[in-house]
């Protein structure tokens, strides 16, 4: 059974005059100690996916789903207290600006310190409550790589880097032991030397401490040889997923080919000056959505029945969804 | 630190300047404006005139000024014929106590109730408060000490209708802040003295603090709205923290830092509201003496108590703008100073 379970997840935004569909029944499973990469383009919706997870929406965002259940527990008809228990101790979330996401008129320490369930804080007198959660903050700093802890515990968030303020996010989140991390973007703007270190980061987590992980992110060639799973979202709506490796080897939609081929090869028999193959136009607006399948416009295969949306199939456990998929050359 | 400094000396050497212009602007002798005395001869004319250097340059007569200012020779009113330094050091702490005991209400009630609508915003209970700030925001201070005095002294008679204490009795000026003064009097009965003084510094102080407090709701509650749409109180939301632990740890700090100066802005118009309260209710602070200084065309008094007050507000302003520099910690120390 998978840990964390999303069936058909719909989120629509109130514009004033119409209802609009930012996710349209978006599928996602996270099964224990895997890292699934959520990918897609730049405002196709991974981020408010993570939101809809750690229950952070804005409240006239309705959200509807036939099934969003972490460990068979529903999350939509959790109350209040009990979704807060699960956050803070089953699933932590690495925000996008680590830097924002940090309160500017607390010390890094006091934040991290603070997010220590009690569970794990020894001593019954205060002085020795403390001292443990100052130790325990900074073997958490260790393990993530920041070895100057002295330094950047009593640092403010503003006098820090971006990717030490990364890292400190994924310590506060590692702090309370997590069942599932939702890393969103961590390796925005890094880089590549610090993007190394992080991802070899999560790869031994996920090794060492059977952690599962959500990775979202647009950058393919870094997720590409870590996770086992990969989910494709477009426009709000999910395209393909399944097995990393068979997704890499035999894209079935249209889109996750796209995307693929777009990524840089530095392969030596690549032509001279020739072109990267990408897709024309720009990813919709969400005041402009196209109906049916939302790649419509932009898909080299689309035909009329592509203003229907399409159901999902499925192919042992890789789902698509797409009329015309890349197997059936019937065009 | 420095800079403040600077920013400070400098503020007051432009009012030290503007005061001592008054003395040739006001309608009059230049020298009577300037001391204060008026001579009955020529022989003490000249005199004078030698003793203020009224006969070298501008330059020198402002710095003789400057020097007379310093060293606590403020000259001597017109009417009473007193050293004016006396007399503001007795109407100005009555002033500042009346100012600051209002200020302490606003905050007291006005930060809590903003931080409660702040939170709960776009309700019922938001509305309610914000609707009674902006009512109470609305009414002329003058108008409302009035209405004060007609409904709470005339009509029901809970409290007395002027003045700072009871002419029964005789507090010795000590500090020149009434509570202080009867707490360090030797011969009274201090107990009765103290609620007597607090019913007299009841209305006074409503009246200047209603508006002070609508003030503050809509300060907090806007600070506290845009605290909560910041991305690390969602982050620290989804860490699980409690609504407790992310309001006293997270929201109430953010929330207060940025108003802390908007508060200093709030000083001016207390002061002002303090000196018209004073006037209707006889509180025998600096506002009410200016009235009296302008009525009786008392002009020396008038130069000083623009300086006093001025300068009350400038000291006041500075500090907390450089109390808020010091403790916060996203404002970097060697940040340029705006003024």
């Amino acid at each position: 059974m998978p840990m964390l379970d999303i069936k058909n997840l719909t989120l629509e935004i109130d514009t004033g005059t119409s209802r609009v569909k930012a996710l349209d029944k978006v599928s996602l499973t996270v099964n224990s100690s895997e890292i699934r990469a959520l990918v897609g383009e730049s405002g196709s919706g991974k981020s408010l996916i993570v939101s809809a997870i750690s229950g952070s929406l804005p409240s006239n965002w309705h959200i509807t789903a036939d099934r969003m259940s972490w460990q068979g527990q529903s999350l939509l008809s959790m109350s209040s207290a009990e979704r807060r228990e699960v956050m803070r101790r089953d699933i932590a979330v690495v925000f996008q600006h680590p830097i924002s996401a940090l309160d500017p008129s607390a010390t890094l320490g006091e934040q991290l310190e603070e997010s220590i369930p009690d569970e794990f804080v020894e001593g019954s007198w205060f002085w020795q409550r403390k001292q443990s959660r100052r130790s325990t903050a900074i073997s958490t700093l260790h393990k993530v790589g920041i070895k100057q802890h002295q330094q950047y515990l009593s640092a403010y968030p503003h006098q820090i880097s971006t990717d030490i303020g990364q890292k400190f996010m994924i310590a506060m989140a590692l702090i309370s032991q997590p069942k599932l991390l939702i890393a969103d973007d961590p390796t925005r703007g890094m880089e590549t030397t610090t993007k190394t270190q992080l991802l070899k980061l999560f790869t031994r987590l996920n090794q060492t401490k059977a952690l599962a992980i959500l990775f979202v992110s647009h950058d393919l060639l870094a997720i590409a040889s870590m996770s086992h799973t990969m989910t494709v979202l477009y426009c709000g709506q999910t395209v393909e997923s399944g097995n990393m490796k068979h997704l890499r080897k035999r894209p079935l939609h249209p889109y996750t080919k796209a995307l693929l081929d777009s990524a840089p090869s530095f392969r030596n028999d690549l032509p001279p000056k020739s072109t990267l193959p990408t897709l024309p136009g720009t990813i919709p607006t969400l005041q402009h959505l196209p109906i049916g399948c939302r790649l419509g416009p932009r898909c080299p295969r689309a035909q009329r029945d592509c203003v229907i949306t399409p159901v999902v199939r499925r192919i042992h456990d890789h789902n698509y969804s797409c009329h015309f998929p890349l197997h059936m050359e019937k065009l | 630190m420095i800079r403040y400094t600077t920013l400070f000396v400098l503020t007051l050497l432009v009012l030290a300047a503007l005061s001592f212009s008054l003395a040739y602007l006001f309608p009059g002798d230049v020298l009577v404006n300037l001391t204060g005395i008026t001579p009955q001869n020529d022989i003490q004319r000249s005199a004078l005139i030698q003793q203020y250097r009224l006969d070298q340059p501008y330059i020198v007569q402002f710095a003789f000024y400057l020097q007379q200012l310093v060293t606590g020779n403020w000259g001597y009113s017109f009417i009473s014929g007193l050293p004016l330094r006396n007399e503001v050091a007795i109407a100005l702490p009555a002033t500042i106590e009346l100012s600051a005991y209002a200020m302490l209400i606003a905050v007291i009630v006005g930060v809590p109730l903003g931080c409660y609508a702040g939170l709960r915003s776009y309700s019922t209970a938001d509305y309610a408060i914000n609707t009674g700030s902006i009512l109470s925001y609305s009414f002329p201070v003058f108008w409302l000490a009035l209405v004060f005095i007609l409904v709470f002294s005339l009509e029901l008679g809970v409290a007395p209708l002027s003045g700072r204490v009871s002419l029964l009795f005789d507090v010795p000026h000590r500090t020149g802040f009434v509570l202080l003064d009867i707490l360090l009097a030797d011969g009274i009965n201090r107990k009765l003295a103290f609620t007597d003084a607090l019913h007299h510094l009841l209305l006074p102080t409503l009246s200047i603090a209603l508006i002070s407090t609508a003030a503050m709701i809509r300060l907090t509650r806007r600070s506290v709205i845009d605290v909560l749409n910041r991305p690390y109180i969602t982050a620290a939301r989804s860490r699980g923290l409690s609504k407790w632990q992310i309001f006293f740890r997270h929201i109430l700090r953010n929330a207060l830092l940025p108003i802390l100066p908007l508060m200093a802005m709030q000083i001016t118009t207390l002061i002002t509201n303090a000196m018209i309260v004073e006037t209707l209710f006889s509180w025998p602070g600096i506002g009410n003496w200016l009235i009296q200084a302008i009525y009786q065309r008392d002009y020396p008094a008038l130069r000083i108590g623009m300086l006093a007050v001025s300068s009350v507000v400038i000291t006041l302003t500075i500090t907390i703008d450089l109390i808020n520099r010091l403790i916060d910690p996203s404002r970097e120390k060697f940040e340029r100073a705006t003024v």
